[in-house]
């Protein structure tokens, strides 16, 4: 039986809050997704194609849906009261001017996990902010650090902000149905955007109450040595810097020091010294020892130079598949970076039957990820795709109310 | 008001980022984590900024005080069979036991889950690695940043002219533990019911493949690959980071024609509002257009320019460093920096937790250990220990 198996979800989010019921109906929760009768607005969610959304057709699959007038929702309550969550991200008040927001349907439902995703927060000086993608992974941290020196901060090319809230929002009703297996209560879990995104920054957000006046990532790599970026995945390095191009794309690849990681650099020498004796010169440094032979002005950024030279006439002559192959074994921190079609072909996502292939209702095929997880004797995958408007809202009503009639639904 | 999870014990076995995440989450939850570690190969984490005081050093990383506050601190070295015992004892203990060494490493301890579960049938186990525990490349070593380049962020970053960027730090790390802990508190909820445990195992690789899944499943029906596009948006026109005259930049998108033509009259270029005047042309010339923005907004500050657009409705913020984030008055707010006492460093500032719970909230109670701080609570009170057992794991360089 899957592990959520016997609880139900009323999805009221378009497409701030969509991943967060499809990760509960990913864990075997019945999630019941309500749009209004003309469709919720996620259907025109980019990226677009020829028969609509991509991503309502991934973010809503896994759920029902039914489809009802939100301004009249005479009837909804008979739907609330057989559910365990309701999650919404209207923003702060829309679901109040609706009859629909969480001290009422507390009141009348104190057994309700009631869940709401918006870009700041329910309450406070900002929660009535106008809001985008952008504009929140502005206010939340990731946006400022990541930048190269003479463009502004850039963010991912896909949103992600209200992903990442999506996902805490998830975690948060399950603490909620926690607490209730104790309490015997639901209660409000309010995901404010900004405050999911200070965690993708490494704790650099942090960096002013510390007291740490200068910790810019661009000035760590070549700074004096107690700055120098000891981290595996070259975080406080140039990326620029961790960069190759080789013979069909290009690799990703960070000269680490010290000695939590530098080891994994003196085996990437090793191994182009094992192709080509002249980079041994490169290969009989100890890496994990360079931050100590900085301090003693035993390797400069000459050296560092020479070595990275060496690494991109290498790399050059290499194919991203060849370097996965000697990463696997020479155990290399050094991998390709891979493109759509290299995520969308890898071998091992297909050996761990990550991708998932449904029929939707107009008969078209959809492949697209199946499972965040593996859970032991469980088997996360899509087994429905997304539903069109109104799709299930007599076999909903049936199934939870005995009853296939409602008002205003249809 | 008790925490939803007070009274469960958890093993945290995991280190650097994404494992630690999942623990620091159970421990503001009110479970009692233990965190096991060892001084003599120092975790990454410690290693990394911001540091206390700007200070390097293993115990004033900022970073390791964040995702470790609340826990128990335990060192043991496991190279030694004796400090494998313990773990063992601990995982005997434990409901949930974390981890996040190369795959097949904690078999090699006799720490793996079908070992433990013989001892623990209730047992639940989170492995969280680079790309999962079987298939092809899951020996790959690797960090987030490796995640990254692997689920295809590292291409999906950056100037349509340029190399990429990548996206800031170990992207995968801040993404994986948003799902294992779901699939980890689902199995929790299941085993209040069946007392059944549950062996979860998370790839960041799957994890960040998983927020692209719209952009996948393009590809798969259309072929079309995912480029990099600087700031600029396929459903919005300006949206753009654009810099100020006090050395800041703000964000700023503009939701419709609309507020488009609102913020053509607030730069005062009426010629642009009919120029630019659908979202199609906007688009098809955004760069021109974001050339337009930012000459207006190099004339202000960037926080004048948020407090501005917001008062007409024009979703805009300043891009906030470090400074901003800690003093903005929403964060303040919801009470998102919480202070905490540590025994090195005064006090400290850690994230609180992301999931505000009106009736049972969750908080960080603790500052994160120093490396063995806890050794002698651990185990005395919960393993019970005697004085003279835990001196002879001391004499036998165990619990470093």
């Amino acid at each position: 039986m899957a592990l959520l198996e016997r609880y139900r979800v009323l999805d009221f989010t378009d497409d701030r809050g969509l991943l967060a019921g499809r990760m509960l109906a990913d864990l075997g929760a019945d999630v019941v997704q309500v749009e209004p009768l003309d469709g919720s607005s996620a259907r025109t969610a980019e990226p677009l194609g020829p028969r609509g959304s991509y991503f309502w057709d991934t973010y809503a699959a896994n759920k029902r849906g039914i489809a009802i007038d939100l301004e009249n929702p005479a009837g909804l309550h008979d739907l609330i009261a057989q559910a365990d969550v309701v999650i919404e991200s209207a923003g702060p008040g829309v679901m109040d001017s609706l009859g629909l927001g969480f001290e009422k349907l507390h009141t009348l439902f104190p057994r309700l996990v009631y869940v709401s995703i918006s870009a700041f927060g329910s309450t406070g000086p900002k929660s009535r902010y106008a809001a985008s993608d952008l504009v929140v992974w502005a206010a939340g941290g990731p946006l400022d650090p990541h930048r190269e020196k003479d463009r502004p901060p850039v963010r991912i090319s896909i949103p992600q902000a209200f992903l990442h809230a999506a996902a805490d929002a998830a975690d948060g009703a399950l603490f909620a149905l926690l607490a209730r297996t104790r309490t015997g209560r639901g209660q409000h879990v309010d995901v404010s955007a900004q405050a999911s995104l200070g965690t993708a920054t490494l704790g650099r957000v942090l960096a002013h109450t510390a007291g740490d006046v200068s910790p810019e990532w661009e000035k760590l790599v070549d700074g004096p040595v107690k700055k120098m970026d000891q981290s595996g995945s070259g975080s406080g390095t140039d990326p620029a810097k961790k960069k190759w191009r080789c013979a069909d794309g290009l690799i990703e690849f960070h000269l680490t020091v010290g000695r939590a990681s530098g080891a994994f650099t003196s085996a990437f020498f090793r191994w182009m010294a094992s192709e080509n004796p002249d980079y041994e010169r490169f290969a009989s440094i100890d890496w994990r020892e360079v931050p100590d032979m900085v301090a003693r002005g035993e390797f400069d950024d000459a050296r560092f130079d020479e070595a990275r030279g060496a690494v991109a006439e290498f790399l050059a002559g290499k194919t991203k598949n060849a370097v996965l192959e000697a990463a696997r074994e020479h155990r290399l921190l050094c991998v390709p970076i891979y493109d759509t079609g290299d995520v969308a072909a890898s071998p091992q996502l297909d050996a761990r039957g990550f991708y998932s292939t449904v029929v939707d209702d107009a008969g078209r095929e959809v492949r697209m990820p199946g499972a965040f997880a593996k859970v032991s004797g469980e088997t996360l995958h899509v087994r429905s795709p997304a539903p069109s408007i109104g799709q299930h809202t007599e076999e909903v009503l049936a199934d939870w109310v005995g009853t296939r009639v409602m008002e205003n639904a249809s | 008001m008790s925490k939803p999870l007070a009274g469960v014990k958890v093993l945290d076995m995991s280190w650097v980022v994404a494992g630690p995440l999942v623990g620091r989450a159970l421990a503001d939850a009110g479970a009692t984590v233990v965190r096991v570690e060892s001084g003599t190969k120092v975790e990454t984490a410690r290693l990394m900024p911001p540091f206390e005081g700007g200070v390097a050093g293993h115990e004033n990383s900022a970073l390791y005080g964040n995702v470790n506050a609340g826990k128990l601190g335990m060192s043991l070295d496991l190279r030694l069979p004796a400090a494998r015992a313990v773990a063992r004892s601990l995982a005997d203990w434990a409901d949930v036991v974390l981890e996040s060494y190369a795959p097949g490493r904690m078999k090699k301890w006799g720490l793996d889950y079908e070992t433990l579960r013989a001892t623990n049938p209730g047992l639940i186990m989170v492995s969280s690695s680079i790309n999962g525990q079987d298939g092809p490349y899951s020996g790959l070593a690797g960090y987030g940043n490796v995640g990254a380049a692997l689920s295809g962020f590292q291409s999906t970053v950056g100037w349509a002219d340029r190399l990429p960027l990548g996206p800031f730090g170990p992207y995968t790390d801040y993404v994986a533990p948003r799902f294992g802990l779901a699939a980890l508190l689902a199995a929790l909820l299941k085993r209040e019911e069946s007392g059944v445990g549950a062996y979860i195992d998370i790839s960041q690789v799957e994890c960040g493949a998983y927020l692209q899944s719209p952009y996948l499943a393009k590809y798969s029906a259309e072929g079309a690959v995912v480029e990099r596009r600087g700031n600029s948006d396929a459903a919005f026109s300006p949206n753009g980071v654009y810099p100020c005259a006090d050395g800041r930049f703000v964000a700023i998108t503009v939701g419709d024609d609309d507020q488009w033509r609102m913020l053509a009259t607030i730069m005062n270029l009426p010629d642009a509002a009919s120029d630019f005047r659908t979202l199609d042309v906007r688009v098809r010339r955004s760069s021109e257009l974001d050339d337009l923005v930012a000459v207006w907004t190099a004339r202000h500050r960037a926080q004048d320019l948020e407090d501005l657009l917001q008062r007409v409705g024009i979703a805009a913020h300043v891009s906030a460093d470090s400074r901003a984030f800690c003093e903005d008055p929403q964060l303040r707010h919801r009470g998102h920096l919480v202070e905490l006492d540590h025994p090195l460093h005064g006090r400290v500032t850690v994230e609180g937790s992301r999931y505000q719970l009106s009736d049972t909230p969750l908080s960080a109670d603790r500052a994160a250990p120093v490396c063995g701080q806890d050794n002698t609570y651990v185990l005395h009170d919960i393993l019970g220990l005697t004085a003279e057992q835990i001196e002879t794991l001391e004499s036998e360089g165990a619990l470093v």
